[in-house]
């Protein structure tokens, strides 16, 4: 494998025309603008990687569960592995368990981005730390589809200390959250079972925002503005 | 999307992670963990999981019928009911695992309970149209729900209790422990006492009653006002004599944890006025009837009195028109159904027994010993106001006496007595089963052979016969006769399996009315329109099946739910499945009373006839699943008998 490869991955192979007219039928991305947060569709999403590196690790799973309403909707959850032929065994496969042969059975990459996106539709992105999680999906999408991502996502890592400012949960990883509300995890590090946890600390953040009076999306990315404001303020002082 | 489909559609997605990850969940608590695979994923799926923080309402009352099944998934909730009048505030808790609000959806109607979060809360949310569409097809869903319902049962008769209770004014259970309602420092004196003395202090302190008790206050003996007549009347000269001269020994005792209604049971069938209180051989307290039935108009005591001493028909006549107000009463102090029926029959027992001894009085003593049999309800002990009379006479006859000649001379009495039973409201039977038919006037041996025919020889007839004739007892006369009649019937019907075939397939032919789309069947025209039997289309299905089973295995018994109980106790039938027919048959009989109740009061003849629409939703939910439960008996006859 070469080390053009080996960064970018295989060069693309030409899509078929059933998978262009696919992508010329996906919904536009949602802007953060006056919709109300309750009626809004989210899709809470984690995904499960080679590694940690954006620029040169890849996708090897995704799982979404489907947020509207206040409610997580059970029967709408996707699932998906994605086929990886020349999987290297690196030490993130005793944090993900995706065995290579796992990963080698899945579905072919451009079929599982596109249904993954198809899926997901007119929605606006909720993972913990999301902006590792869109780095990951748009580089994927990028590459396999030729697709520019263009979906909103907040960050339920930066949700969380912002509406809930009295929790102290150390460092602030997904654990911490789980742990300060007492959530169940079925099955840590699992793409599917770490949406859902995270879906479900979601779920409460989305409660606080409503008792706060934050009706919109607009009005919650104004308030994240200036929260952010605040940290850095507090972290030069 | 087929039913079938629709669940072998869910068997695929359970392998998603979270969907399998949240049945794992919930099979740590029942009724989920025994549900099916396809079943539970089927729930799962079609659930959405909300939040909901500390202190918020869930579902409320002023909500409308409820829409969703809830599942604690995480946290806790607290159920809190609006106190009714004079109620305290019930307040109970919900947590991991357990499910609400199963009677209101199942009434399809709003919750009477405000569900709030007592901390914060994560609740599975089942949409109605799946959780009915899931209780039809999962049975340990439905058993579950079912169970649920036996609260609920409760509450229906609570229901109950209240509306009549408002018709009365008095209000407090027959449920009520002994220890509640009895003096507490009964009046007591040795036995040496003398007569005088003891007669003292029981006008000093205005008690009816004397315990006499040794150094153990373990009771020896009872002296009551009525003894105190006694002794007037026969001319006693000496007041000084020890009382224990003239009490009556060894008095009936209760423990104080036996309720009020056994007291009422037992003062009616024993003929006394005071029962003594004992715990672990301790005198603690006295109870008369006077403590028993001071709240109540109709006294249930007394009333068993007037009747087995009515001085003439007339007399017993107006006494009948007080059982119905007692059945009222009986109602209004939470008697269930199989008390109710349990008690008009042991006051048309009174009734039956008096009317004889009259009869006899006017006719003159035949010279002939004989005994009164009854049958169908009457014997199984489950007579409701609604009722005719099946009956008829064994007499004892030598094998030098001439059967014929006896029945000659009994058949005038009994005649008569089945015409005096038709005045007093026990109607004639259209069939004639009644004693003053020749046919039913046989002697013991006469019987075992009209009973032997009718097992050998399985005509329709006799397959109808043996549905009244075999739920026998006897309610006047020697009873030995009957007991030898009882056992010569089970071993006849054990070594028979023919016959019990044939009583299977008999007992499948009432079907419980119930269609295939889950509502009733009912009567399509004529002046029946819209309604349905709850005798014979609801109880007779029980009753049919207990009476197979328990002839099948040796059992004496004649009420259905003492032969389901001994069928339990014999492993014949499953103790589960035996509650389940209780609570069923119970709900049909309570409905049937009520409606006679209220069929009375609004000066109707007596029907068993109730069209369904005319029950408040939670009523003809309740009706339905009993019936379902009648259906399963059917079902497990049919496996048991190959039909």
């Amino acid at each position: 494998m070469s080390i053009w490869q080996r960064w970018f991955g295989k060069p693309t192979e030409p899509l078929s025309s059933e998978l262009l007219a696919r992508l010329r039928e996906l919904p536009p991305a949602v802007p953060l603008g006056a919709q109300a947060l309750h009626a809004q569709r989210f899709i809470v999403m984690d995904q499960e990687t080679t590694g940690l590196n954006p620029q040169r690790d890849k996708v090897l799973s995704i799982g979404a569960v489907l947020l509207q309403h206040g409610q997580i909707i059970m029967g709408e959850q996707f699932e998906a592995t994605l086929r990886r032929e020349q999987n290297v065994l690196n030490p993130s496969v005793l944090i993900h368990g995706i065995a290579p042969s796992a990963a080698a059975a899945g579905t072919p990459p451009a079929q599982a981005l596109l249904s993954f996106m198809e899926w997901a539709g007119a929605c606006v992105f909720l993972a913990f730390h999301a902006p590792f999680d869109q780095r990951m999906l748009a580089r994927a999408l990028k590459n396999q589809l030729n697709m520019q991502l263009r979906h909103v996502f907040l960050d339920v890592a930066e949700l969380a200390p912002m509406l809930c400012p009295e929790a102290n949960v150390g460092r602030g990883g997904l654990d911490d959250w789980v742990k300060h509300f007492k959530l169940q995890v079925l099955v840590r590090h699992s793409a599917a079972a770490d949406a859902q946890v995270t879906a479900e600390l979601a779920l409460i953040l989305l409660k606080k925002a409503e008792q706060q009076g934050i009706a919109t999306l607009a009005e919650l990315n104004q308030r994240l503005h200036a929260w952010r404001r605040l940290q850095r303020s507090r972290q030069h002082a | 999307m087929t039913r079938e489909q629709a669940f072998a559609e869910a068997g695929r997605t359970a392998v998603q992670q979270n969907i399998h990850g949240t049945m794992e969940f919930l099979r740590k608590y029942p009724p989920f963990a025994q549900m099916l695979d396809n079943h539970l994923s089927y729930l799962v799926e079609r659930c959405v999981l909300q939040f909901y923080c500390a202190g918020e309402t869930i579902l409320a009352p002023a909500d409308g019928p409820v829409q969703h099944f809830y599942i604690v998934k995480q946290g806790l909730v607290r159920g809190e009911r609006a106190p009714a009048d004079g109620e305290q505030q019930h307040t109970f808790e919900i947590s991991g695992g357990e499910c609400f609000p199963l009677a209101a959806l199942l009434g399809e109607r709003a919750t009477r309970t405000r569900h709030l979060a007592s901390e914060d809360t994560f609740c599975l949310q089942l949409p109605r149209e799946a959780f009915v569409r899931l209780f039809a097809e999962c049975t340990v869903f439905r058993d579950f729900a079912l169970r649920g319902v036996s609260s609920l049962l409760d509450h229906v008769n609570q229901q109950a209790q209240r509306d009549a209770v408002a018709h009365l004014g008095a209000s407090y259970s027959l449920d009520t422990p002994l220890a509640e309602l009895m003096a507490r420092t009964p009046v007591t004196c040795a036995s040496d006492t003398p007569l005088q003395a003891a007669v003292k202090t029981m006008h000093e302190q205005h008690v009816g009653s004397m315990l006499i008790t040794d150094d153990a206050q373990r009771p020896l003996g009872i002296f009551t006002l009525r003894d105190l007549r006694r002794v007037v009347a026969d001319g006693l000269a000496d007041f000084q004599q020890p009382i224990s001269q003239w009490m009556t020994p060894q008095p009936f005792a209760l423990p104080s944890s036996a309720s009020a209604f056994d007291a009422a049971m037992a003062m009616t069938e024993r003929h006394i006025a005071h029962i003594a209180v004992v715990d672990q051989q301790r005198l603690v307290g006295v109870l008369s009837e006077r403590d028993l039935f001071s709240l109540q108009r109709v006294d249930l005591v007394h009333l068993a009195r007037a009747i087995r001493h009515a001085a003439s028909f007339s007399a017993l006549q107006s006494l009948r028109g007080d059982i119905q107000r007692l059945v009222d009463s009986m109602l209004a102090h939470g008697a269930s159904s199989v008390q109710v029926t349990h008690l008009i029959t042991l006051l048309n027992d009174h009734s039956v027994a008096r009317v004889i001894e009259l009869v006899i009085a006017e006719l003159g003593d035949p010279g002939i010993a004989f005994t009164w049999l009854v049958f169908g309800s009457e014997g199984r002990c489950e007579q409701t106001l609604h009722t005719d009379q099946d009956n008829g006479m064994l007499f004892s006859c030598d094998a030098t006496d001439d059967s014929e000649a006896l029945r000659q001379r009994l058949l005038p009495i009994a005649q008569r007595i089945n015409q005096e039973l038709d005045h007093l409201g026990f109607t004639l039977c259209k069939g004639n089963i009644m004693a003053g038919n020749p046919e039913l006037c046989l002697s013991e041996h006469e019987w075992q052979q009209r009973f032997a025919r009718m097992i050998s020889s399985a005509t329709p007839e006799n397959l109808l016969g043996s549905s009244i004739y075999f739920d026998l007892r006897s309610v006047y006369g020697p009873t030995i006769g009957v007991e030898r009649l009882q056992q010569f019937l089970l071993s006849h019907i054990q070594s028979n399996t023919l016959f019990q075939r044939m009583l299977a397939e008999n007992a499948l032919r009432q079907r419980p009315p119930l269609g295939l789309f889950r509502d009733f069947v009912v009567a399509k025209s004529g002046a029946e329109k819209h309604t349905l039997d709850l005798k014979v289309q609801g109880l007779t299905p029980f009753v049919d099946a207990a009476r197979l089973l328990a002839l099948a295995n040796q059992i004496a018994v004649s009420s259905t739910l003492a032969r389901f109980a001994a069928l339990v106790e014999r492993g014949v039938v499953d103790s589960k499945d035996a509650d389940a027919f209780e609570e069923a048959y119970n709900f049909i009989q309570l409905t049937r009373l009520q409606l006679h109740q209220r069929q009375s009061r609004e000066g109707r003849p007596l029907s068993n006839r109730i069209d369904p629409d005319a029950l408040n939703p939670l009523d003809r939910r309740i009706l339905r699943e009993s019936f379902r439960q009648a259906q399963r008996l059917q079902a497990s006859l049919a496996l048991r008998y190959k039909l």
